[in-house]
């Protein structure tokens, strides 16, 4: 009875979906996007918020056409189906490499950011090492675990977004208008800086045939994107009324440095409690990502020892770190580098292989 | 000789009291008690254990009829005895069993076949209130030591044929009795077989108490959080198996387990059904608060103190200050002194005779409360919050999860100490990882909260109102999910 139960395929629900989507765009990105959206756009950077939600909600709608050509399969064995087992084993190394990238800018913007505002006299490596314990407990049990893992943290955080109302009280409507005071031009441009947040939709790929109800995958994705843009320009409008556009540029990260405005009776220096707490929301990106990257590098070498896999490139991050010393510098080359990795795994693959996908169909005799 | 322990008994007496002699040597308990049965005639012979018979049924209930009555004369011939429970028994293992589980065995000359009378009456302790478990409005009746009767404690509250039991033996010397109660129509086939399952593959010498039972047949035997609940109180047990759980009343031990559990079944009491569920909804949020404390307090003090002070504001800065100014030690040796010398006080107590603990308790009062503060070992401050700790975790309702939370609370702090609040949080996040991917009997252990199930967070977080909780917890994943009727609604409409 037992076994029989374990044979079962795990499966994760609709709201576990969204989640895992949802936190890995969120995750350390909501941090620098303000500041980002303002150096491009000026004040109507929010603008850009509205059309790329948009914009990823129809890319996270083709990555759900994609998947539906495929019954219960990753987008690994699809494209080994269709384009032959090599391409599948190409798919999965270059993904894992994007994975991995993707965990290792998680990790490392955490540990910047807890060694400049919490423990500057920790080395990277131990930080490191100390974030990669919690990774390895969630993650030895795989899919089921990871989506309980992202939910939980999702309703810890609810009441996070109600403290960011509490600055408005010297915010000034005044500093959003006039509204395209620049024309569209520069809206436009600031839709760049929109990339690297809203990278994780494809982890859609990866969760689809885990799903419990896969009708309502669209519906995800679109919920996914929209909890995500709407926290976006929620964060973005709060901080362009708190601060004029002179003062914002001033600031590396707003989002953490408007928290010093907030007084309690009880206590001072709020920031400091809300970027230990913000750790969690952090391991919403590398914790999938991490996932993700195991699953297709043990896809690529036979689908075994999932276990070692994750052993491996725990061990493999916590080297890199200490041997290359992270900086802020490098990190925002790396986010600058992960936007075009990014747009070309989020955007652009999924649209061919939904040509490449129509055509194959097309020429497939039919059974 | 070996193939007649196997086989069948003796017909002849004399050979009976050598063969039993034999086997039983050095073993004074053993009565014989030879005499003849005026009902048919024949020469009987009945064996027993001193101690574990009741001895007032042997000579009442069967040596009076058997010697005294007139009967059917014939040999052979039915034997009349003022007995409940009467086996025939062909072989001496079965014999042996049962004589050393308290049965007397009758053996008539020249038949084949022995009778076991059931005159089981071992030293027993009364029903009595339950001792960690108390109660202020539930039922006053605590388990005892003898699983026939916490079964029938159980039973009381479910009389319904439904209650199934599954009777299994484990020991290979013990042969404790084993059962697992469980309501045929409303729990999970996959939880009482997966039990089943666990139980019978212990192979031990004897199983004493739930506790060995428990880690025996859990899931994760090195997590640190119980995954199954152990309880002595009869109702607590009933009303778990009406959620769809099962129990596992272990002969001999005053206990029972429930399975499988959640996290938050250990933050439930039975009281919080009998008070107004306002009240215990308040009081569910207070212990989940406490948890929280228990655990975290004295890690995040720590934390505060040696990383984080600019969080503290100055007026409060100063206070600390002044308490801590004399202290030598840093703020985490000054933890681990206080809590150190909490759970000795604590443990002293537990073990020591009631007279002697209250000393125990004055004594650490004293040491905590004052000595210490004044010396300027310890910070009035640190006194502060390792009280508060200690009130926390005594608020928290099971044992085996104080016990839990003790041991995460030293975890943390030394995670606090190295790291300050990074070091809490990655605990924290641990924690959560660890308990999210626990299982109880194969169920997840954090049920109504990963994976979701709002719907059950009205007798979990919270209480809702008992006529609102129409509906058995979808976390022990019942095959009737349905518990009740609507109560109030129709009343309200009319």
């Amino acid at each position: 009875m037992n076994a029989q139960a374990q044979k079962q395929k795990p499966s994760i629900t609709i709201l576990q979906f969204i989640c895992i989507i949802s936190g890995i765009q969120i995750g350390v990105a909501v941090l620098s996007l303000p500041g980002n959206l303002v150096k491009a756009a000026g004040t109507d950077g929010w603008i850009a918020i509205i059309i790329g939600w948009i914009i990823a909600g129809v890319a996270g709608t083709v990555i759900v056409m994609v998947m539906k050509n495929g019954q219960d399969e990753t987008i690994l064995e699809l494209i080994s189906r269709t384009l032959g087992k090599w391409a599948g084993k190409l798919a999965a190394l270059l993904m894992a490499c994007y994975f991995v990238l993707l965990t290792f800018d998680g990790l490392n913007r955490t540990v910047l950011i807890t060694k400049t505002w919490l423990l500057p006299n920790t080395s990277s490596f131990t930080l490191m090492v100390l974030m990669l314990i919690p990774s390895y407990a969630v993650l030895n049990n795989q899919i089921i675990a990871v989506g309980r893992y992202v939910v939980v943290i999702f309703l810890m955080s609810l009441w996070v977004p109600f403290i960011y109302l509490l600055p408005l009280k010297n915010g000034h409507l005044l500093h959003l208008l006039p509204v395209i005071k620049e024309g569209w031009g520069p809206v436009f441009i600031a839709l760049k800086a929109l990339i690297y947040p809203s990278l994780g939709i494809i982890a859609a790929f990866f969760l689809y045939p885990y799903l419990k109800n896969k009708k309502q995958a669209v519906a995800g994705m679109w919920v996914s994107n929209s909890i995500t843009m709407g926290l976006y320009l929620f964060i973005t409008v709060i901080c362009l009324l708190f601060y004029s556009p002179d003062e914002f540029i001033q600031y590396n990260e707003p989002v953490i440095s408007m928290l010093s405005s907030i007084e309690f009776r009880f206590v001072e220096r709020i920031e400091v409690l809300f970027i230990a707490f913000y750790i969690f929301f952090f391991s919403m990106v590398w914790i999938p990502c991490l996932y993700l990257t195991v699953e297709c590098t043990s896809w690529m070498l036979g689908g075994k020892k999932k276990t070692l896999h994750l052993q491996i490139i725990c061990v493999g991050l916590a080297v890199i770190t200490y041997l290359l010393k992270p900086t802020f510098s490098a990190s925002d080359d790396l986010q600058e580098r992960l936007m075009w990795i990014g747009f070309g795994f989020e955007y652009v693959l999924p649209v061919c292989l939904l040509g490449y996908l129509w055509i194959y169909g097309k020429f497939q005799p039919r059974r | 000789m070996a193939e007649k322990v196997n086989d069948c008994i003796a017909t002849d007496l004399n050979s009976v009291i050598s063969h039993l002699r034999e086997h039983f040597n050095d073993t004074p308990d053993l009565i014989f008690r030879e005499f003849g049965i005026k009902q048919t005639g024949e020469q009987g012979l009945l064996v027993f254990m001193d101690g574990l018979s009741d001895k007032n049924a042997i000579n009442h209930d069967i040596l009076r009829p058997l010697q005294f009555e007139e009967g059917s004369g014939q040999a052979g011939g039915k034997l009349i005895m003022n007995v409940g429970h009467i086996m025939t028994v062909e072989t001496w293992m079965r014999v042996e069993q049962n004589l050393l589980n308290g049965f007397s065995t009758l053996f008539v000359d020249g038949r084949t076949e022995a009778y076991s009378l059931d005159t089981r009456g071992w030293p027993q302790r009364a029903i009595e209130d339950p001792q960690m478990e108390s109660s202020l409005k539930g039922a006053h009746q605590g388990f005892v030591e003898t699983g026939g009767q916490n079964i029938a404690l159980i039973r009381r509250y479910i009389p319904n044929r439904e209650l199934k039991i599954r009777k299994l033996t484990v020991g290979k010397r013990g042969r404790t009795e084993v059962s697992i109660l469980y309501l045929e129509d409303v729990t999970n086939k996959q939880f009482i077989n997966s039990l089943e399952e666990r139980i019978r593959a212990i192979t031990v010498d004897v199983i004493i108490n739930t506790g060995e039972l428990a880690e025996f047949v859990e899931d994760d035997p090195y997590s640190i959080f119980p995954q199954f609940m152990t309880t002595e109180r009869p109702d607590a047990a009933a009303s778990q198996i009406l959620q769809g759980r099962c129990v596992v009343v272990l002969d001999r031990s005053p206990s029972v387990i429930v399975a499988p559990v959640s996290f938050m079944s250990f933050f439930q009491s039975v009281d919080d059904y009998s008070t107004r569920w306002s009240i215990s909804t308040f009081i569910r949020l207070l212990r989940m608060f406490a948890f929280f404390v228990a655990a975290f307090l004295p890690a995040f003090y720590i934390a505060v103190v040696s990383y984080h002070f600019e969080i503290i504001p100055l007026k409060l800065l100063f206070t600390l200050g002044e308490s801590r100014g004399r202290v030598p030690f840093p703020p985490f040796l000054e933890a681990i002194i206080m809590e150190l010398t909490l759970e000795m006080l604590r443990e002293a107590g537990v073990r020591l005779p009631a007279p002697v603990g209250q000393t125990v308790g004055i004594v650490g009062g004293i040491v905590i409360g004052q000595a210490v503060v004044q010396a300027g070992l310890i910070s009035n401050t640190m006194v502060i919050i390792v009280s508060f700790t200690a009130i926390a975790s005594f608020i928290l309702p099971n044992y085996d999860m104080v016990a839990a939370v003790r041991l995460v609370r030293f975890m943390l702090m030394v995670l606090a100490a190295m790291f300050g609040f990074v070091g809490l949080t990655v605990g924290l996040m641990a924690m959560v990882g660890h308990l999210i991917t626990l299982k109880s009997l194969g169920m997840p252990y954090s049920t109504p909260l990963a994976p979701l199930h709002i719907k059950d967070w009205k007798d979990t977080i919270i209480r809702m109102p008992l006529w609102k909780m129409n509906k058995r917890p979808e976390g022990s994943a019942p095959l009737q999910s349905v518990r009740q009727g609507n109560t109030r609604t129709k009343e309200e409409q009319e």
